[in-house]
C-alpha cells in the first residue's frame, strides 16, 4: 500500500509542488494522475521512488517510511518499484537487451535468471524482434517500451510511470496503455500521470487530480475533466 | 557481493580503463610523474640517510695513549672505557698496526709510509664508537681526564651537522610528498570525475532501478586503484633502471662514494609508492563519485 500523510513538497525557489496531499494507494490498483502542466503530477510521482523528499508530511511504500531511509534501505524500497520515466533514459550505447539485462544486473541477479527474464519481458512489449538494435534505431514508442520492459523485467510490485506517452502520437498511446492494463491485469499496481484525456476518460479507472499542488478530486471511476 | 556482482563489477572496470583509454593514459602519466618525483625525494633521503650512517660507523673518535705507557695500563683502560654508558664499541690498536693501515689507505706513498715505518711516531691507541654523535665532545672530555691518555681526535661536527641535515630533509621530503600526493589526487579525481560524468545517466538509472550505492561504486573505485598502482608501478621501474645506472657510473666515477645500495633504495621506493598510489587512487574514486551518488 502506498499513502501519503499530508505532504507537501517546497522546491528550493519557494513554489510548491505538492501541498497537503493525502492519498491512499491499494495493491492491485490502476491509478491516473492527472491535471495542467506544472500543477504537481511529477512532484508526486518523484515523491514515490524518493528522487525527492518530502517537505512536510510523509510518504509510505508498503513497509518503507521514505523520509528516514537510509542508503541500502532506497535501494530496497526502489526494487519494489518500476519507474518509467518521461524522457525514458535508456542508455544510448546498450542495445535493447542490454537496457533491460542492465536492471537485473544491477541489482545482482543471475545470468542464468537474466538470460531467462529479459525474453520474456521483450516478448511481452512485443520487442523481441529488435533486441540488438540501439535507442537511436528505434521510433519514440518504441523506446518507451524498452522503458516499461525494464521497469517490469525485476517483477515490481508497483510501476509508476511519468507521462509515458508525452511524446508519442494518439495510435502509439493507445498500443501502450494497453500495455499498461495488461500489466495491471498481470497484479502490479499502476500509477501513472498522464495528459492522455481519451484514454482516460475511455478506461473509467480511478483519477486523482491535482490543480496548483492540491488533490483536487479523487473518483473511482474517473474521469479526465480538463480541456487537454 | 556475489559472484554476479563481482563479474559485473571486473567487467564495467574494464570497459572504463578500455573506453577512455586515453584518459586512462593519461592519468596512468600523471600519477607516474608524481610517484617518480615523489621516489626522487626518497632516493635523496635514503642517501643522506646512509651517507650519515656510513660516517658514523666509521671511526667517530680516535684516543691516542702516551708513548711511556705500558700495555697492561692500556688494557686496563679498554676495559673499564668499554661499559661506560655512551660507547658503542671500543677497539685497541698498537701503533704498527696503526702504521699498517697507513700503508693500506696511501698505496701510493710507499716511501713517505716506508720512511715513518723506520721510526715509527705514532702511538697506541683507541677507536671510539658512540651510539648518538652528539655524546663526542663530553666523551672526548672523560677519556682526556685519564692520565695515561695523551690526545683524544674527533670530528664529530661533521656528523652532527649531517644528522641535522638529515631531519631537515625528512621534514621538507615529507612536506613536498604531501602536496604532491594531493596534487595527484585531485588529478586522479578528475579523471575518475570525468569517466562518472561521461557514464552519469547510466549511474542515475542504476540508482533508480535499486543498485546500491557500493555496487555503483566498486567499479570507479578499482578503476581508480588500478590507475594509481600503474601509475606508481611505471615510475618505480623507471627509478629502478636510473639508479642502476647512477650507481654504475658513480662507481666509475666517485670511488668513494657511499650510495645507498639499490636494494635499500628500491625498498623505501616501492613501499611509498605502491602504498601512495594505491591509497590515492582508492580515495580520489570515492572523492569523485560523491557529487553523482545523491539521486
Amino acid at each position: 500500500m502506498i499513502r501519503l500523510d499530508k505532504v507537501s513538497k517546497r522546491y528550493p525557489n519557494g513554489h510548491y509542488g505538492l501541498v497537503d496531499a493525502s492519498l491512499t494507494i491499494r495493491r492491485g490498483e490502476f491509478v491516473f494522475v492527472v491535471g495542467p502542466s506544472g500543477a504537481g503530477k511529477s512532484s508526486l510521482i518523484r515523491l514515490l521512488y524518493r528522487e525527492e523528499l518530502a517537505s512536510h508530511g510523509e510518504v509510505y511504500v508498503d513497509q518503507f517510511k521514505l523520509s528516514s531511509l537510509r542508503g541500502g534501505q532506497i535501494a530496497r524500497l526502489r526494487r519494489q518499484l518500476g519507474v518509467v520515466f518521461q524522457d525514458v533514459k535508456l542508455l544510448p550505447q546498450r542495445n535493447v537487451y542490454h537496457n533491460v539485462a542492465f536492471a537485473m544486473e544491477v541489482v545482482g541477479a543471475s545470468s542464468r535468471d537474466i538470460h531467462k527474464r529479459v525474453p520474456q519481458v521483450l516478448e511481452l512489449v512485443g520487442l523481441n524482434r529488435r533486441r540488438d538494435n540501439f535507442p537511436h534505431q528505434l521510433s519514440g514508442g518504441e523506446q518507451q517500451r524498452v522503458g516499461i520492459a525494464r521497469a517490469l523485467v525485476n517483477n515490481p510490485i508497483y510501476v509508476i510511470a511519468d507521462e509515458p506517452t508525452g511524446n508519442l502520437d494518439p495510435e502509439t498511446s493507445r498500443d501502450i496503455m494497453k500495455l499498461f492494463v495488461e500489466i495491471n491485469r498481470r497484479g502490479a499496481t499502476v500509477i501513472m500521470a498522464t495528459h492522455a484525456k481519451d484514454i482516460v476518460n475511455q478506461m473509467q479507472r480511478r483519477v486523482v487530480a491535482i490543480e496548483q499542488g492540491r488533490i483536487s478530486r479523487d473518483d473511482a471511476r474517473g474521469e479526465y475533466g480538463y480541456e487537454s | 557481493m556475489n559472484l554476479n556482482g563481482l563479474k559485473y563489477v571486473l567487467g564495467e572496470t574494464g570497459r572504463n580503463l578500455i573506453g577512455n583509454s586515453w584518459m586512462s593514459l593519461a592519468s596512468v602519466s600523471t600519477v607516474a610523474i608524481s610517484m617518480f618525483v615523489l621516489s626522487f625525494f626518497l632516493v635523496v633521503t635514503t642517501n643522506v640517510n646512509h651517507v650519515t650512517s656510513v660516517l658514523q660507523s666509521q671511526v667517530e673518535m680516535r684516543v691516542f695513549v702516551n708513548p711511556k705507557v705500558t700495555r697492561a695500563q692500556e688494557y686496563a683502560l679498554l676495559k673499564t672505557a668499554r661499559h661506560w654508558p655512551n660507547v658503542r664499541k671500543m677497539d685497541f690498536f698498537t701503533k704498527a698496526q696503526a702504521a699498517n693501515n697507513l700503508k693500506q689507505e696511501f698505496p701510493n706513498q710507499r716511501g713517505l709510509v716506508e720512511l715513518m715505518a723506520k721510526s715509527n711516531p705514532l702511538f697506541d691507541g683507541y677507536d671510539v664508537f658512540t651510539y648518538h654523535p652528539q655524546d663526542i665532545p663530553q666523551l672526548a672530555k672523560k677519556f682526556k681526564q685519564q692520565p695515561i691518555v695523551r690526545t683524544v681526535v674527533y670530528e664529530g661536527q661533521v656528523v652532527n651537522r649531517l644528522t641535522k641535515l638529515s631531519t631537515i630533509l625528512k621534514w621538507v621530503g615529507w612536506g613536498v610528498e604531501g602536496l604532491l600526493g594531493l596534487a595527484t589526487l585531485f588529478i586522479i579525481v578528475n579523471t575518475i570525475r570525468l569517466a562518472v560524468f561521461a557514464r552519469r545517466r547510466e549511474v542515475q538509472v542504476m540508482k533508480l532501478v535499486g543498485a546500491t550505492d557500493w555496487f555503483i561504486r566498486w567499479p570507479f573505485v578499482l578503476e581508480g586503484l588500478i590507475l594509481g598502482l600503474l601509475g606508481a608501478l611505471i615510475a618505480d621501474g623507471v627509478v629502478d633502471g636510473g639508479y642502476r645506472w647512477l650507481t654504475g657510473a658513480a662507481a666509475a666515477a666517485l670511488p668513494f662514494w657511499p650510495l645507498a645500495s639499490l636494494h635499500a633504495v628500491m625498498h623505501e621506493v616501492l613501499m611509498f609508492t605502491l602504498i601512495g598510489g594505491f591509497f590515492v587512487g582508492g580515495l580520489a574514486s570515492l572523492v569523485a563519485l560523491r557529487r553523482f551518488l545523491r539521486v
